[in-house]
């Protein structure tokens, strides 16, 4: 099947992102070790949060000794931006797949999706334990929190529901159309539940801002969780992207039979 | 009533390099012909030939990833609407909401496409059919047949010069398809038609033009007077035997 | 003979709806399921609440219940809308017309909105009746009618867009619920808001009640446009 000038292309893999990659994963493990060894080595705790004597906060009594729990945020933040900033990537080639109908930006929508998926639940469950901890109790309908447990179902949904479609091209789209309305209903869902008053559950939020230590821990952390979700996204990609290429490449073997 | 055919020198169809691709998988690949008006054109070929997916391209149903395909000279990627109103697709899908009469779902597409005087329209047509007297019934009620045949008259509610067929046999009894070929003779009328069957027979004796597809690519196009039927049906054998991965 | 010309966007709209208004009327089959079913939730309430103290504490609870009621019914009545339009491929012959997809977006979502609505018309006072004896609403009860209109045009808005996404999937009654659910979810915490507020009413009427429809109708409006735009690509 010579047809000149018209060779069909095949899914490619390894451009030059690839090559970073590694360099990324090395500096990510290295950014969060040190991160990590900063939180519970130099940085002091909360300002705000130093408990005189004992106190009750939730059902629980809370000391200063207990304080050390809140190291959990130097994991926890990180990881939730992190999954933010996966999830924002997802919506962006969620769009770009809607409007050029590229198999690749579906690809990577896919991707940085199930990424998303991975650092949301390590939210869910870094903050489950923040708040069994600070707060004394397992579960708070406090907005963030909600508001993460309806991205994670979203998320969630999301996979499920390319699972039950088989044709690729709809099942794509669907997806794609799925992911934009998520990108619009997240930000949705955590203004609704912030700004309207619940007589029953009082907001807890901590207001005021962070030492400039601990701005700089949480800093390190999550750039390197973000290199280390990089990394992560080039792997796969290339995986599935090779993947794909086999897949052509079989086709253009049956072709030429 | 006539169909409204272009002048004669535009073709009914044309299709210009029409690619239906996702990744790399190519449900219609580089397709290129052109269908004279009044031409009857079957298209054969494996399952996943690429035939169903052509006729959706042509019925506007699918957007075409590259090249072109045009009806009477309008594109369809670029006046889809204008397209539309010339096209009528039937399909093995009867497309008739069983709970409304015959008469309600005629009406219900013929003001879609702003049919002039509706009613009197979609009276003469299931007249053609031969259900006038069943137009009050709920469509629920009709035998598979009778459905086909309400299905018939809703593709010709807007008069399109292009009819499309889709499978049109699966699910009809012998009685119901000699009916159905005997109608669709009765409204061929200029139109132009192309249909996608299994039924090699059939789909040759009614045909004028034959294109034989595998894999999303044509294997074969032409008027049928230039082809000898035994060639065909070698030819149609091997591709069949071959193409189904 | 003269040549079809294409009618208005409204004319089509108007086909469209009438064709769903009359289908289900003629049929009914909605709207019995729905309200049986909406019935039947009551009865589990009944259940539920069997063993609750009456007082002024329920008002707090009535409202979240009654949406849990509206949002139930509205599940089922929607699996339902969009099985009668792929039951014969009828979705594709209105594709096959000259017809903007926004407008079938519109029609479907309105009549949704109709029989949402009147399944809500028999099922809010039901509720009321059978669960008045546990407490006296504030005087400003009747105004839980602005947040169910505006959580049931929301609910048809996005309904219809994942209803339409769903009847293509495999075990489609799940999964719609599973996106239907956390989609609508930030709608629904301002729609008990409100209702909560007006049932109960004094100072958590005045602080919470115009905020909360605002919100609500803030997301309608958003979530209205987005379906309609993403609409096309649904259905082509």
């Amino acid at each position: 099947m010579a047809r000149e000038g018209k060779t069909p292309r095949l899914p490619e893999a390894g451009q030059w992102p690839d090559k970073v990659a590694p360099a990324a994963l090395v500096a990510g493990i290295v950014l969060t070790t040190v991160g990590f060894l900063m939180a519970f080595l130099t940085v002091p705790p909360v300002g705000g949060a130093t408990v005189g004597g004992v106190e009750l906060i939730g059902d629980a009594m809370v000391n200063q000794k207990m304080l050390l729990s809140q190291k959990i945020f130097y994991f926890h933040m990180p990881v939730a931006i992190t999954s933010f900033v996966a999830l924002i990537f997802g919506a962006y080639y969620s769009v770009r797949f809607l409007m050029t109908k590229s198999q690749r930006f579906d690809t990577c929508a896919r991707i940085a999706l199930e990424l998303a998926l991975l650092f949301v639940v390590m939210t869910m469950v870094t903050g489950e334990m923040w708040t069994r901890f600070e707060w004394g109790v397992w579960w708070s309908w406090e907005p963030r929190l909600t508001t993460y447990l309806i991205l994670m179902l979203i998320v969630i949904a999301y996979f499920v529901l390319r699972s039950s479609i088989d044709e690729p091209e709809r099942r794509a789209t669907f997806a794609a159309v799925v992911a934009v309305i998520a990108a619009i209903d997240v930000p949705i869902c955590f203004m609704i539940t912030r700004l309207i008053p619940s007589s029953i559950h009082p907001v807890v939020l901590r207001e005021g801002g962070m030492s400039p230590e601990m701005g700089l821990c949480v800093g390190l952390v999550a750039l390197g969780m973000l290199c280390v979700c990089f990394a992560l996204y080039r792997a796969r990609f290339r995986q599935v992207r090779l993947c794909q290429r086999v897949d052509a490449l079989k086709e253009t073997l049956d072709d030429e039979r | 009533m006539s169909a409204a055919p272009g002048t004669p020198a535009v073709p009914a169809i044309r299709c210009e390099g029409l690619t239906k691709a996702f990744g790399t998988r190519k449900a219609v690949d580089d397709l290129t012909f052109e269908l004279p008006q009044g031409a009857f054109l079957s298209v054969f070929g494996p399952n996943g030939a690429g035939k169903t997916t052509l006729l959706r391209l042509l019925a506007t149903l699918a957007r075409p990833s590259a090249g072109s395909v045009a009806v009477n000279g309008v594109d369809l990627k670029e006046e889809p609407d204008r397209a539309r109103a010339s096209i009528g697709l039937i399909s093995h899908n009867a497309m008739l909401y069983p709970d409304l009469t015959a008469e309600e779902n005629l009406l219900l597409y013929a003001r879609l496409y702003g049919v002039p005087e509706p009613e009197r329209r979609v009276v003469e047509l299931l007249d053609a059919v031969g259900l006038k007297h069943r137009r009050l019934d709920r469509v629920r009620t009709f035998s598979r047949g009778m459905t086909q045949r309400v299905s018939i008259a809703r593709a010709l509610v807007n008069d399109p010069a292009v009819v499309l067929l889709d499978e049109p046999y699966s699910g009809l009894d012998p009685h119901a398809i000699d009916i159905f070929d005997d109608l669709i003779g009765r409204v061929r009328d200029g139109r132009t038609f192309v249909m996608v069957s299994h039924d090699l027979e059939k789909g040759f004796r009614l045909a004028d033009h034959v294109l034989v597809m595998a894999r999303g690519r044509a294997v074969s196009f032409g008027s049928k007077d230039a082809l000898d039927p035994e060639e065909f049906r070698a030819l149609y054998r091997s591709t069949v035997g071959s193409g189904v991965a | 003979m003269d040549t079809c010309r294409a009618p208005s966007a409204l004319a089509q709209y108007r086909v469209l709806l009438m064709k769903d208004l009359r289908q289900e009327f003629r049929t009914k089959e909605m709207l019995v399921s729905m309200g049986i079913y909406a019935l039947l939730v009551i009865v589990v309430f009944g259940v539920a609440l069997s063993f609750a103290r009456p007082g002024a504490d329920f008002l707090e609870v009535s409202g979240g219940l009654l949406w849990a009621l509206v949002v139930f019914t509205s599940l089922l009545g929607l699996n339902r809308s969009f099985s009668h339009e792929t039951e014969n491929g009828c979705l594709e012959g209105l594709l096959l017309a000259p017809l903007d997809r926004g407008v079938v977006f519109l029609a479907k979502a309105t009549s949704n909105l109709v029989f949402l609505g009147i399944v809500e018309i028999i099922a809010v006072p039901l509720y009321w009746v059978f669960f008045s004896s546990f407490a006296a609403p504030a005087a400003t009860a009747a105004l839980i009618v602005v947040p169910l209109v505006l959580g049931s045009v929301g609910i048809a808005g996005i309904g219809t867009l994942l209803s339409t996404i769903t009847a293509a999937t495999r075990g489609k009654d799940v999964m719609l619920a599973l996106l239907f659910v956390p989609i609508v979810f930030p709608l629904l915490y301002a729609c008990v808001s409100a209702t909560t507020a007006a049932l109960v009413g004094g100072v958590l009427m005045e602080e919470a009640f115009a905020t909360s429809l605002a919100l609500a109708a803030g997301y309608d409006v958003i979530m209205l446009l987005a379906s309609w735009v993403l609409y096309d690509f649904v259905v082509s």
